[in-house]
């Protein structure tokens, strides 16, 4: 385990962590790439301090920052170079401690006391400096190396806070170097503190708690000597004795295995010159850790229950006082006047809710009308004329008819069908609510509809994941991650679905359109239908409600439970930069994964709409099998075969079910061929094939309301397995919805049945 | 085409024979799945297990009591200590049974696996405080005693149950039990709640409502045969004195000097502020944690900001920092008028 300087490049300037071999394995262990570098610098903060935006003005990645607490959940990490240094930087969740309450707290615990990164730069909202001392100061019982960030100095001379940066400098005993991210004021100066840092020219003095409980003073200095001799040199064994006097798992286990005397070294090894003389090799004799963790048990028994409490306690009180001591004006008299005024109108008894219906509508409207045109451009480029150009030329190239068919015909039409309907809605829905939540309203949509979702079990921020639902199931589910209380978040995961997504409103409109605005006059039909289809939305709405509180009263009911909703302040949005990063970000990562699985779906189409068994298509069999079972919840075969192919993108539903149709019914002079999804020109030529079909008024009824109620898309399925790691979740979040279909279809068609 | 009626009957039929077999622990399967677990082992530990308790209260351990206790005839019962002897777990004496000292050694590690597991579901997960007990139950029998080292290395070395008890170590050591109830108490005593008898689930409710558990401070105010009034978290509270036996309680002395009014977070108005004293104990796990490390600790400041439109929750002012409490949470956090708390505004 002993380091070997002579494998390193036989100079023994800094740095020489350019990581050796157990290094390299613990980082890869802690799940971070391989590289070179020359420094390490992990990023740690409390949730929404811009972060994100520091570490984008550091490496200029254009990772997604969002005025959310909580955004970062994966770990990004990227390399930039700085005065011919390497240094990678490593975006920990954001946190409000490392207690490792959570298991954000404690990837971001591991990393900084197992990643062995040079520096920890600690990220801080300058108008929250209290609070956010909390996670510093625990921060600096960890690790001296550190450099503090105060960011967000522009918000805080707005509100009339002034930071003297020097002092706080001294207070922490590290280097403080106030910023504005957003625009890289500080950056550089920030750089060359972590260099200073990293390098060794600049020693820190951490700041540390020295004045805990009497009883808490006694057992820790108990403590300290048993080790203090199994790890002699150890810099932070104060910590690693309140630690263990807590009894933390991880770092018991540390102490056993002798993990710690890595820290030990790699104490050592920084500054140059130091790093011999001390009983490397004597260390890590086992038994002298036993010791310490025995004698640490014992002491347990002479502390007080509340312990974790008063540990809390002191840290507070001691960022209150660094706090008083180091903000020159402004921490009494913080001008949050415009906010509250803001505030006051936005969560208001009698504003709060239309304000928040006229935005949403607002968002809405735009997103429709705006998304028309290109969705008509796309559709017409790709589908009218490309595929047209493309089944030419494979002709002429003499490619067989099966291949040309399977590929044009199943794979390319999917995969266009499924651009020219999602990519426009999503390009402008998605950076519209991206620009309100830079703003910092959606946290407040969240705290004035929290009352709603907390009678059904779940977290008002299940407001905006539903929300974002109605674009996408897939991108809602990702953003049930600013939901930080696992219960809640499983809650919002599951019920997503029930947001009648954009791949599905087509649909809804079109069977609407046909069969239920042709009920009423004329000049009512778009109106009528227009209603049948909010009507169905509002019914998914009330679904999602109902299944929440299902969900919250049995499965999830063991599920841990933390609310707490922070309302940051606001910020005024960026346009171009959101524009950006939301089309990165959301827009395209989720149309690849789209496409991903329209491709298999398109050929699946194809291939059993083609092969034939006995003289008969596979499809037209499957068909035949799930007539009866169809006929029984008031839909047809085609249907379910429709929606069985399609799992992975509901935007190819209604072509299959035209394809289908014209293929059992064996209509002539209709449609593309076998295997070949196409629209008709008009609503009523539609209408007639489904009726022609066999449909009738009460097909059309269910059919709405099993394309709400149906298992969700094979990518939101996919995104749903990523988030929760759980195969149980996932079949859940499949299944759930699908009885409720199965059920609601059921018992509709049989009552219509009985009474009409 | 099925006929509408017939297809409706046979759903419904469905429903009802589905909800017969899976309601939750009245359905026949998880009646089926209760029995299956009462092995002779399961038995045999339960009975263990009363031995040990009526060793700890210092009571007589017999047939009837036995019986009681696991709800089994009386017939079975001596049949499950005649076992007992057998195995050298127990021996009978004077009309009744006491165990040996490799029976008591037994007992303690099946109790100190269901003192743990409760420990594990108060701080880990969401279960609710009245189902701990009926979990733990289960777990008890069937957590080996390596899992149960690693559970109890996992939650820190817990000393006590979310109930009070004592959790025995893994060598069985286990302090004795200290304290009073709370029905002795005289009007105008302080005290501090050190115990709740989690059996029966229905008095254990009844403690759990009027926001009774381990560690927080009660006053008594009356105390009369039929009822006893308390002060808790700035509340009075009434609880008849049957209910209220099961509560054990160590009397503190008064201090001296005033004490300010304790209120609780929920009660402060809009632009309110006050002073934090503490959370009170009843809020534990994940959730106390959270609280904490927003900053709510004694001393700090606290300013009512925002209501949102549904009254619930309301935003606070905490450190700097705004932050939305459900009713709920703020119900669990102690406050006191602060003087100095008005020129912060």
């Amino acid at each position: 385990m002993r380091r070997t300087t002579s494998k390193s490049t036989a100079t023994h300037v800094a740095p020489l962590h350019r990581c050796d071999a157990s290094r390299g394995e613990q980082l890869v262990r802690l799940g971070l790439g391989p590289g070179k570098w020359d420094h390490l610098v992990a990023l740690a903060g409390n949730p929404n301090t811009g972060k994100s935006t520091v570490f984008n003005a550091l490496t200029g990645l254009r990772q997604h920052t969002g005025n959310w607490p909580g955004k970062t959940v994966a770990r990004a990490e990227g390399v930039f170079a700085h005065r011919d240094r390497r240094v990678k930087v490593v975006d920990l969740p954001g946190t409000y401690s490392l207690q490792a309450g959570s298991v954000d707290e404690e990837v971001a615990r591991d990393f900084i006391l197992f990643g062995q990164p040079d520096v920890t730069v600690v990220v801080v909202d300058a108008t929250r400096l209290e609070r956010n001392l909390n996670l510093v100061i625990q921060v600096l019982e960890i690790t001296e190396r550190v450099v503090v960030c105060l960011n967000l100095m522009d918000e805080a001379r707005r509100h009339g806070i002034a930071i003297d940066a020097g002092k706080l400098a001294r207070e922490l005993g590290v280097p403080v170097i106030p910023t504005v991210a957003r625009d890289k004021t500080g950056i550089n100066e920030l750089l060359d503190a972590v260099e200073a840092v990293a390098s060794g020219a600049l020693r820190t003095r951490p700041f540390q708690i020295v004045e805990h409980r009497p009883d808490l003073e006694a057992a820790v200095s108990r403590l300290l000597p048993a080790i203090d001799k199994a790890f002699p040199g150890l810099p932070n064994s104060r910590w690693v004795a309140l630690r263990l006097l807590n009894a933390d798992e991880r770092i018991e286990k540390a102490v056993r295995s002798g993990e710690l005397m890595q820290f030990v070294r790699a104490a050592d090894n920084r500054v140059p010159g130091e790093g011999t003389g001390r009983g490397v090799d004597s260390i890590a004799e086992g038994g002298l850790g036993e010791d310490a963790l025995s004698r640490a048990s014992e002491l347990r028994w002479t502390l007080r229950p509340d312990f974790h409490d008063s540990l809390v306690e002191g840290i507070y009180g001691a960022a209150r006082r660094i706090t008083e001591r180091s903000v020159a004006r402004g921490v009494k008299k913080a001008r949050f006047d415009l906010d509250r005024a803001l505030d006051r109108i936005l969560t208001s008894r009698s504003l709060g809710f239309p304000v928040m219906l006229l935005i949403l509508a607002v968002v809405f409207w735009i997103t429709v009308a705006g998304a028309n045109v290109p969705s008509a451009f796309l559709a017409s480029l790709l589908l009218d004329t490309v595929h047209p150009v493309l089944k030419g030329a494979a002709a002429s190239a003499g490619i067989p008819g099966w291949m040309d068919g399977l590929a044009l015909d199943g794979i390319y039409l999917a995969t266009a069908w499924v651009v020219s309907v999602m990519l426009p809605p999503m390009a402008i829905f998605f950076p519209l609510f991206t620009l309100l939540e830079d703003f910092g309203y959606l946290p407040r949509v969240a705290f004035n509809l929290d009352s709603l979702f907390r009678r059904t079990g779940a977290h008002g921020k299940q407001a905006l994941t539903m929300s974002m639902g109605f674009g996408c199931n897939a991108a809602g589910v990702v953003a049930t991650r600013v939901i930080d209380s696992p219960r809640e978040r499983l809650i919002a995961i599951v019920t997503n679905n029930f947001s009648l997504c954009n791949g599905r409103w087509p649909t809804q409109i079109l069977i609407a359109t046909i069969f239920i605005g042709a009920l009423a006059p004329a000049h009512w039909a778009g109106l009528v239908s227009a209603a049948a289809v909010v009507s169905v939305a509002v019914l998914g709405i009330v679904a999602m409600f109902l299944a929440s509180w299902l969900l919250s009263r049995t499965v999830l009911k063991g599920e841990a439970s933390t609310f707490s909703l922070e309302l940051p302040p606001y910020r005024p949005p960026r346009i171009l930069q959101t524009l950006y990063t939301s089309v990165v970000d959301r827009t395209l990562i989720v149309l690849w994964r789209a496409v991903v699985f329209a491709a298999p779906a398109g050929a699946a189409i194809w291939l059993i709409s083609n092969i034939t068994l006995g003289g008969t298509s596979v499809a037209e069999r499957l068909v035949g099998w799930l007539d009866p079972l169809g006929l029984l919840v008031g839909l047809n075969g085609v249907v379910l075969l429709a929606y069985v192919v399609a799992i992975p993108a509901n935007e190819i539903v209604i072509p299959t079910v035209l394809m289908l149709t014209v293929l059992t019914g064996g209509m002539a002079g209709v449609g593309a061929g076998a295997g070949v999804m196409f629209e008709m020109e008009s609503v009523s030529a539609a209408g007639e094939l489904l009726r022609a079909g066999g449909w009738t008024l009460l097909t059309a009824v269910n059919l709405m309301l099993f394309s709400l109620l149906h298992n969700p898309c094979s990518t939101t399925l996919f995104t749903i397995y990523r988030e929760t790691k759980s195969a149980r979740w996932t079949a859940l979040s499949a299944f759930l919805p699908l009885t409720m279909g199965f059920v609601v279809c059921f018992l509709v068609t049989q009552v219509w049945r009985l009474v009409v | 085409m099925v006929d509408p009626v017939v297809a409706l009957l046979a759903f419904a039929l469905l429903v009802l024979v589905s909800a017969v077999l899976g309601w939750p622990r009245r359905g026949l399967l998880p009646r089926a799945m209760n029995l299956l677990r009462q092995t002779e082992r399961v038995r045999l530990e339960d009975v263990l297990k009363h031995l040990y308790n009526c060793e700890y209260a210092g009571t007589r351990a017999t047939v009837e009591s036995v019986a009681g206790a696991l709800a089994v005839s009386r017939a079975k019962a001596v049949r499950l200590l005649a076992r007992l002897d057998e195995l050298g777990l127990a021996r009978p004496d004077a009309g009744g049974s006491s165990l040996t000292d490799g029976g008591r050694a037994y007992a303690l590690r099946v109790v100190r696996t269901h003192r743990l597991w409760e420990r594990y579901l108060a701080d880990r997960t969401g279960v609710k405080a009245v189902d701990w007990h009926e979990h733990a139950e289960r777990r008890e029998h069937t957590l080996r005693a390596s899992e149960a080292e690693d559970l109890a290395a996992e939650l820190g070395h817990p000393l006590y149950d979310p109930h009070g008890d004592p959790i025995p170590t893994a060598d069985g050591e286990l302090p004795p039990r200290s304290g009073v109830a709370l029905t002795s108490l005289r009007p105008g005593t302080r005290a501090t709640v050190v115990h709740l008898e989690d059996e029966p689930r229905e008095v254990y409710e009844r403690l759990v409502a009027e926001g009774l558990t381990p560690l927080v401070r009660v006053e008594v105010l009356e105390s009369e045969p039929g009822t006893i009034r308390f002060q808790l978290g700035g509340q009075e509270r009434v609880l008849e004195p049957v209910v209220a036996s099961s509560v054990t309680v160590r009397p503190i002395e008064r201090k001296g000097g005033r004490e300010g009014q304790v209120r609780r977070l929920d009660e402060l108005r809009v632009g309110e502020a006050a002073r934090v004293v503490g959370i009170s104990q009843a809020c534990q796990g994940p959730q106390r944690r959270r609280l904490l490390d927003l900053g709510v600790v004694p001393g700090t400041i606290v300013r009512a900001e925002l209501v949102s439109p549904g009254g619930d929750p309301v935003a606070y002012e905490i450190r700097g920092a705004l932050v939305a409490l459900r009713e709920e949470q703020a119900s669990w956090i102690e406050v006191e008028d602060a003087e100095d708390a008005a020129d912060n505004k």
